[in-house]
Parts: structure tokens; C-alpha cells; sequence
């Protein structure tokens, strides 16, 4: 009789102890709360992790202890052998019948109960060590459950057994894979349940379904991710501080207040970015080093931070330039090419100065309403022509790099990647693409719909670069 | 108890406003709402999000912000509203107050009941559509604008002075101009009003005088037009040429036009042309005008609704799957009990009496024997791997003396390998137990720090006298 409510496919995952079983469980469920840990034995109970669309379970992984007392299990069943190979099964299950409340065999019944339950088998070796003959006792045990199984190598050493491993574990499993849970990408994650898919043929519409909404998940990750960079961006970049001030003119101190101001706002709203990232790409246990020019409070505005994610001098200038031709371009299309084109070439020169400007003044700071006796200091919109590559390049470092971390590592994540090159993220046909919505919110302009479309794409194509 | 929001009004604008900065619900709870209502992709965003208030009302810390600026709005609604009803009511007494020597002149009232409610109406209408800098400058034309000023000084203007009123500039500035409405509709009704009051009360002779030259002729052809609205159902409230002739007059020092004294049994009959002017242009239009800018304010309404701060985020939660591969069970961590006793030593014994290789075959310990130079032993023999148990028992039973077990260190110990440890503890011809942890051939036999970590831990954990782990990698 088939249970329609728990139709779905299960899978345990199993093996020998400290072979890598939560760290796969905890990078195919992206849950990085799974405990890890290098002491034998810190799975004690089984655990589901089942993918699930609007409380519809699609198939449910197990995290199970690993094998304890393997050799007297299996003397147990050899004891007690049925005369017929479709008759084990049974005799597994004699065996949880009659041991569940044994102390000794907690483990064992831990892991045997959800296969016995119908899950499908993922047996995980370490395949950077050398195959042993002492696995064959679980290899059988498993083998007796009768039910459709893979083979996992996992490699956590730097040495390499697959071969070996792959000789031995073939007589056992009808599949046998390369998953390493540390470094795997989601197309990795993907590849996997495409292989589990084959595993039983009434799973496989299940894990193709699987396969589908993970890759929708991914998608919708993607997309607010690249949603919210660019509402970031554009709040930080238009952002305008009003500071009241006491008499006639500013004080020294007033002003550098104003501007104290206006540059906490902007960590504010990037600290709230890397918050709204960290929950989509469900992260909730990362810690992190903050090192100087990435994340600490002083950061966002660090030489450090511009020599890391701003745009070099020469790009700066050319981008500023090309900006600026463009509008000069608008000048000779207006005039139809009267000008003999030297629209484009002052638009050049008066973009690529802007530019080099950009590099030291990075917002105005304006004492308004004197005459009216409405005294105040505003600060901003941010008017430095690399700020906004330097608040791009940031966020898609921060999003790419948890992105791409695996829900598998319990390592510190140390943010200070000097290899990023925000040029090569967003190379010279998409910066002259941003550039005029940039121009566009240093002038205190509402861009439109179109831009701002367009925007969004120039993000999405750089994140995807680095995922 | 708050009332449902069906529809979009100012009052569920504010409170959705004002909830949404409490809370915005989980990707859960709001696709999970979003199921409940079954064809729920059918519904507008609208309908749903109001829903969504409906529901999540209870979650509003406090008074709601909405029934104070309604209550507010109401109170100053109500003294404005009585306001202009008088003010129409005396412009109307003061339009048609005759003193008995010179005719009422109608251009007068047609220029308040049709001329100024028309060209109110066409400035709203630019209002409603132009620019929100243009809107402002004509919003400054009105003396509503310039009242409610004044009015902000009155002291319960201060009860909504405590908090936030989220309205935009848009409905900010639709809102005024549909009770600019409202307002000039009941100045028109004071207006009316006051008219057939007096035209009762009073026997009031009409005439018409102007400056201009205008004929009688070319006046009349003005108010036929005037009056196209009602000439086929009521055309007796039209003038006729002869009124209108008999009816003109000039200001020469205070003589009236003989023909008009001849005549002025005729001259009240303009009441029911100025009775329908007013009815038609200055409450008919304005009332349609009033109902326009009421339904056009609701739609700006359900615009700016759904580009409040949040509710986008509420909108795609609803429409997107809700998609979760996390363990609703909490996971019981494993404690890590301290040590009591420092088990790895670096220095291993000369000689051994007994050589275990735990998980090895004789012929890998024979290779460990040599490359850890240790000599030969009385016993050598391989425990774990592919034997028996039974097998294994035996084998602890045999052994003697200092026992020397290798084992594979980046295996961690199992408890089968425990249960063979215990029972070489309590063998008593086994006087010391040395566990050597081995790295991999490839690797030397060199092993990792971590790996006897990983012994050191649960060698501690049988807490026995006899057993030792030897580290002399380190």
C-alpha cells in the first residue's frame, strides 16, 4: 500500500563516521545550522531536511549517525540469514524490532529506520584516504536493506583514492559520484540530484520537479539580490542630508557633523544590504572578520575600499568620457551632425575632467535658505564619479562571496578579497550603460523606468559573472 | 475595533501605512495568506493587500493614526462645510439685496454662480494634471488653501500635529482638491438656497447693465447659450428677447428706463433663469466634478498604496512559492566533555609483547612495524576490518604484555573499536595499551594534528590507566 502523504522520495544519507554526512546534508538543504564537527559521533539522531514548496514536501533528506558496531550487526543478520535474498530486508527489520532500545545500537537503528522507511541510500566516503576492507561490513549491511543506492566520494584530505574506492564501492552502489560539500557551486548541487534522480524511476519526475524549483529558488535569490543592490545604490547615491544649523553661517564643527552624518546614513543602508543578503542567501550562522576596507564603519569611504572596488584612474576617466561623449553625441544628433561632430569631443573633455574631479570630492556640502532664515547644511547627493563602482563593486563582492559559499563551512569568512576587480565585473559596455543613471542622480534627477531597467540588467549580468 | 477595508479610502492607506512599519510578515505567513484565498492570482493586488490589512489589523501598536487624522479631517470638514454654506448664503443675500431704486443685475450673479465656479473647476482640473510645482502654485489660488492655514492655528489642529501623516504630495494635493469640491458645492447650495429665499421672501426686479457694448440681441443669443442645458425641458427658464430688451438699463444718475417701470411685473421672471445657472453650472458640474476628482483620488489611492514602502515586497511574496529545505526539527548537539587525564605521550615503549593493527591486514603492520623501526613482537595480529567478532575476542584474550594497536588515525574510533579496547582493558595479562595513530602510506605515516585530536577525545572518554596514545610525530 502506498502512503500518498509520504509518496515522496527520502533519501539518508550514511556512511562511516566523520566522512562529510551533515556537511552534504547541510549544502543540499543551504542549512548552514547543521552541526559539523571533527569528533566522531556529533550526529546523534537522525534529522529530515525536506525540500518543501508552499508546505508540499518534494523529497526529504536525512542527516543520520554513522555506523558504530557495523561487524556485529552484520553477525547478527548472517546468524540469522533467511533463505532467500528478498527476505533480508525483513530481517533488517527483525533487527530494529528487536534492538531499538538497545543502548549499543542507538546509531545503527538511527540510520536503518529511515531506509527501511522506503528512503533511497547515499552512502558518503572520504575518498582522500585509502579504501579499507572494513567498509565492505557496512557496504553488506546496506546492501541487505534492498532499497536503491549511490555512492558519494567526498574528498576533505588533499590526497586522492577515488579510483580505488570507485573499483570497490561499484560491486555495491549502482552509482557512485564526486561531491565535494565545501566546494560545490549550486550547478554542482544540480548535477547531484540529477544523478539521485536515477537512482529509482518512480522518484524521477519528483527530482526533476526538485531540480526545477531549486533552480526557480536560485533564481528568485538572484533577483532580489540584484534588487536590492540596485535600490541601495541608488537611495545611497541620491541621498541628500539636512542638517539644521544655529546661526547665519556654519560652523567647522557643524560641517564636519553634516558630513558625519550623511556618511553614517551610507553605512547604514550598506549594513542593511549586507543583512537583507545574508537572509536570502540563507546564511545564518556565518561569522566574519571585517577587515579594514570592507566592512567596519570607516570602510565604505577608505582609500582601500576605492583602490579595491573603485575603478582605476585611466577607466575612471575613459567611463567619464565616453559618459560624456555620449551626451555630446545627443548635442550633434540635435544639430544633425552641424557640428561636425564636436558635440562628442567637448562632451569627452568636460566628462573625463568631471571624472578626475570625482576621484577627491566625493559629495557637496551647501548651506541653503540664509535668506529666509531656514538655515541648513545639505549634504549630498554623492557627486564623485567612482563612489557609485565603489558601492557597486562592494555588494557584489559581499552577495558573490556568500553566494558562493557553500552552507557546508563553519570557517570564519574573512572578507578581503584584493583580487576583485570591479572592471573586469563591469567592463566598459556596461559602464557606459550605469553611467547615465549616475550622471543622472549626481544632478538630482528621478531616473525613469527604462533606466532604471537597464540598470538592473547591468547588475544582474555582473553578479552572474561571479556566480 | 477598526472597520473592514473593502476599498481603497485614506483610512486604509494610513493604516496599511502605518502597519507596514511594524510589520511586513515572513515569506511564509504571506504566501501562506496568499493560499488561503483561493483564486487569489484572480484578485487585483489591491483587493489583496487590503485583505492583507484586514488580517494583520491586530497587529497595529496603539491608536490608529488614520482615525485621528479621519477624526481631525472631519472636525475641520464639518466647520469648513458650515462655513461655506453661510458664506454662499450671504454672497447670495448680498447679490440679490434690492433697495428698490435700480433693478438686481444678473451679470453679477452669473458671474458667481457660472463664471467663477467654471473657472475653479478648469484650475482644479490643471491642478489634478500639471506638474507637482505647477499644482502648488495653483493650489495657492484658492482661499481653502489660504482658511486651512489659518485654520492650523485652532487648538485640536494640534491633536494631529504628534505624529506623521504618510500622504504623498500627490494625495496630499488630491485630497484638497476633492473638498475644494465638496465645499464649493455647498457655497453653491447656500447659494441656491439664499436665491429662492429671497425671490419668495422679496419681490426683486432683475436687469442687466454692462459697459460694453453689447446689444440686447447678442445678449440673449449669450444666454440661450447659457442655458442649452435645460431649453428643450424647461424652457421658460429662459428669457425671452422682450425680457431681455425690457430688462437692459443704464446707470444715468438714478432715473430708471420708463419701459422698465412699465414693466416690472416682468422683471422677477429671470429668477428661474438664475435659479437653473445656478443649479446646472455651480452644483450640477461641480457635483460631477466632485465625484470625478473622488473616483480619480481613489485611484491615486490605489496607485500610491501599492508602491508604499513594503508592500512590493508583500505582492512577490504572495505570488512566489514559498520554498524551504531547512529541518523543522531543532538538532541535539553533541557535548564535549573535558578531559580529566592527558593521554598522548610522545615516547613509546622499547618493546612490545603484542602488535594490533586495528582496520590493517599482518601484512600492512609488518610494513608499519618497519617503518616505525619496531622490532618484532611476540604476537602479531590484525584486529577490525573483515574479521569476526568472535574472531577479535580471541585475539584480545591472547594478548599479553605492552600492546601496541595501530591504528588509522583519519579514522575516528568507532564504538566497535572501543568495545575491543574495553576488553583488552580489562585483560589482565595486558598491562599497558599503546595506541599509535598512523597517517596514510602516501603521506609517511605522518599524521594530523586534528586526527589525534580526534583519538585524544575519546581515549579520554574510557578514562582508563592502561591506555596511552603515542604521538611522536610531534
Amino acid at each position: 500500500m502506498i502512503d500518498k502523504k509520504n509518496s515522496y522520495p527520502k533519501f539518508a544519507v550514511v556512511g562511516h563516521p566523520n566522512k562529510g554526512k551533515s556537511s552534504i546534508v547541510s549544502a543540499l538543504a543551504h542549512d548552514d545550522t547543521v552541526q559539523i564537527g571533527n569528533t566522531p559521533g556529533t550526529t546523534q539522531v537522525k534529522r529530515g531536511f525536506p525540500l518543501k514548496v508552499d508546505g508540499k514536501i518534494i523529497y526529504e533528506l536525512f542527516d543520520t549517525p554513522g555506523f558504530q558496531r557495523a561487524r556485529r550487526i552484520l553477525a547478527w543478520l548472517e546468524d540469522n540469514r533467511p533463505v532467500s535474498a528478498d527476505k533480508r530486508a525483513d530481517t533488517i527489520r527483525e533487527f530494529i524490532y528487536n534492538f531499538r532500545d538497545d543502548e549499543r545500537f542507538r546509531d545503527e537503528i538511527e540510520l536503518l529506520e529511515p531506509i527501511m522507511n522506503g528512503a533511497g541510500i547515499i552512502y558518503v566516503v572520504d575518498a582522500s584516504k585509502p579504501y579499507g576492507a572494513e567498509y565492505e561490513i557496512e557496504m553488506e549491511i546496506l546492501r541487505w536493506t534492498g532499497q536503491p543506492s549511490m555512492a558519494i566520494l567526498n574528498l576533505i584530505g588533499d590526497e586522492d583514492y577515488r579510483e580505488d574506492w570507485s573499483r570497490a564501492l561499484g560491486q555495491y552502489f549502482r552509482l557512485v559520484r564526486t561531491f565535494n560539500p565545501l566546494k560545490a557551486k549550486f550547478k554542482n548541487h544540480i548535477e547531484l540530484l540529477e544523478s539521485i534522480a536515477q537512482l529509482k524511476e518512480d522518484w524521477t519526475d519528483s527530482i526533476k520537479d526538485a531540480i526545477d524549483i531549486l533552480q526557480k529558488f536560485h533564481n528568485q535569490k538572484i533577483d532580489r539580490t540584484v534588487e536590492i543592490i540596485k535600490d541601495t545604490t541608488i537611495k545611497s547615491l541620491s541621498y541628500q542630508y539636512r542638517h539644521k544649523i544655529k546661526s547665519k553661517s556654519a560652523t567647522k564643527e557643524e560641517y564636519i557633523l553634516a558630513s558625519k552624518r550623511y556618511r553614517r546614513e551610507l553605512i547604514k543602508y550598506e549594513k542593511k544590504l549586507e543583512k537583507d543578503i545574508l537572509e536570502i542567501w540563507k546564511h545564518k550562522n556565518v561569522e566574519m572578520i571585517e577587515t579594514a576596507p570592507l566592512i567596519n564603519d570607516i570602510g565604505l569611504f577608505s582609500k582601500e575600499s576605492e583602490s579595491i572596488f573603485g575603478l582605476s584612474q585611466k577607466e575612471l576617466i575613459l567611463t567619464g568620457a565616453s559618459a560624456g561623449a555620449i551626451s555630446g553625441a545627443g548635442i550633434d544628433l540635435a544639430l544633425g551632425g552641424g557640428t561636425f561632430f564636436l558635440g562628442s569631443l567637448v562632451g569627452g573633455v568636460v566628462g573625463g575632467v568631471g571624472a578626475m574631479v570625482g576621484f577627491d570630492n566625493l559629495y557637496n556640502i551647501k548651506l541653503m535658505g540664509q535668506k529666509i532664515g531656514k538655515r541648513e547644511l545639505i549634504v549630498g547627493p554623492m557627486k564623485s564619479h567612482n563612489f557609485p563602482y565603489i558601492l557597486l563593486g562592494r555588494a557584489l563582492y559581499y552577495a558573490s562571496t556568500l553566494a558562493n559559499r557553500s552552507h557546508a563551512i563553519r570557517d570564519t569568512l574573512k572578507l578581503d578579497d584584493r583580487e576583485f576587480f570591479i572592471e573586469k565585473v563591469i567592463d566598459s559596455r556596461m559602464r557606459r550603460r550605469v553611467e547615465n543613471i549616475h550622471s543622472k542622480l549626481r544632478d538630482k534627477k528621478e531616473p525613469n523606468e527604462e533606466l532604471l531597467e537597464e540598470y538592473r540588467e547591468v547588475i544582474l549580468e555582473s553578479f552572474k559573472k561571479l556566480i | 475595533m477598526h472597520s473592514k477595508n473593502s476599498i481603497v479610502s485614506i483610512k486604509s492607506y494610513l493604516d496599511l501605512s502605518q502597519l507596514l512599519n511594524e510589520y511586513r510578515g515572513s515569506h511564509e505567513d504571506n504566501r501562506t495568506f496568499a493560499l488561503k484565498y483561493k483564486n487569489s492570482e484572480n484578485k487585483s493586488p489591491t483587493e489583496l493587500i487590503l485583505k492583507w490589512l484586514d488580517k494583520n489589523y491586530f497587529r497595529i501598536d496603539g491608536e490608529l493614526n488614520s482615525k485621528r487624522y479621519l477624526d481631525y479631517l472631519l472636525s475641520i470638514s464639518s466647520l469648513l462645510g458650515l462655513i461655506f454654506f453661510i458664506l454662499g448664503f450671504i454672497v447670495g443675500l448680498g447679490l440679490l439685496s434690492y433697495d428698490g431704486k435700480l433693478p438686481v443685475n444678473v451679470i453679477y450673479y452669473l458671474f458667481i454662480a457660472m463664471f467663477i465656479p467654471l473657472l475653479s473647476m478648469t484650475l482644479s482640473a490643471i491642478s489634478i494634471f500639471a506638474t507637482d510645482r505647477v499644482s502648488y502654485i495653483i493650489t495657492l489660488l484658492f482661499p481653502l488653501h489660504w482658511i486651512e492655514k489659518l485654520l492650523s492655528y485652532i487648538p485640536f489642529r494640534k491633536k494631529v500635529k504628534g505624529f506623521k501623516i504618510n500622504l504623498s504630495f500627490k494625495i496630499s494635493r488630491l485630497l484638497f482638491i476633492e473638498r475644494l469640491q465638496l465645499f464649493s458645492l455647498i457655497f453653491s447650495i447656500g447659494l441656491l438656497l439664499s436665491l429662492l429665499i429671497m425671490v419668495i421672501a422679496t419681490d426683486i426686479a432683475f436687469g442687466w447693465s454692462t459697459t460694453l457694448q453689447v446689444s440686447p440681441e447678442a445678449f440673449h443669443e449669450l444666454i440661450r447659450y447659457i442655458a442649452i442645458f435645460w431649453d428643450k425641458i424647461i424652457p421658460s427658464a429662459i428669457p425671452s428677447l422682450d425680457l431681455v430688451e425690457i430688462s437692459h438699463y443704464f446707470r444715468l444718475g438714478e432715473k430708471l428706463d420708463i419701459s422698465m417701470v412699465h414693466n416690472a411685473d416682468r422683471l422677477g421672471a429671470w429668477w428661474k433663469f438664475l435659479a437653473m445657472t445656478t443649479l446646472v453650472y455651480a452644483i450640477g458640474f461641480r457635483l460631477l466634478f466632485w465625484l470625478f476628482t473622488k473616483e480619480y483620488l481613489k485611484r491615486r489611492l490605489e496607485e500610491s498604496i501599492l508602491s508604499l514602502n513594503g508592500v512590493d515586497k508583500i505582492l512577490r511574496e504572495f505570488k512566489t512559492p514559498y520554498i524551504s529545505t531547512q529541518a523543522p526539527k531543532k538538532e541535539r548537539h553533541l557535548k564535549i566533555v573535558e578531559a580529566k587525564k592527558e593521554v598522548v605521550v610522545k615516547k613509546r615503549e622499547a618493546k612490545y609483547q603484542t602488535i594490533l593493527g586495528w582496520n590493517f591486514s599482518k601484512d600492512e603492520i609488518l610494513l608499519a612495524n618497519d617503518a616505525k623501526k619496531i622490532d618484532r613482537a611476540d604476537n602479531i595480529w590484525a584486529v577490525g576490518g573483515s574479521n569476526s567478532f568472535n574472531r577479535d575476542l580471541e585475539i584480545v584474550k591472547n594478548s599479553t604484555g605492552t600492546v601496541l594497536l595501530y591504528v588509522k588515525s583519519w579514522e575516528p574510533p568507532t564504538m566497535d573499536f572501543i568495545d575491543i579496547l574495553e576488553m583488552l582493558i580489562e585483560n589482565s595479562s595486558v598491562l599497558r595499551v599503546e595506541i599509535l595513530p598512523l597517517g596514510t602510506i602516501g603521506k609517511y605515516y605522518k599524521n594530523e594534528e586534528e586526527h589525534i585530536d580526534i583519538w585524544r577525545r575519546k581515549i579520554e572518554s574510557v578514562d582508563s590507566q592502561k591506555v596511552w596514545i603515542i604521538n611522536h610525530d610531534r
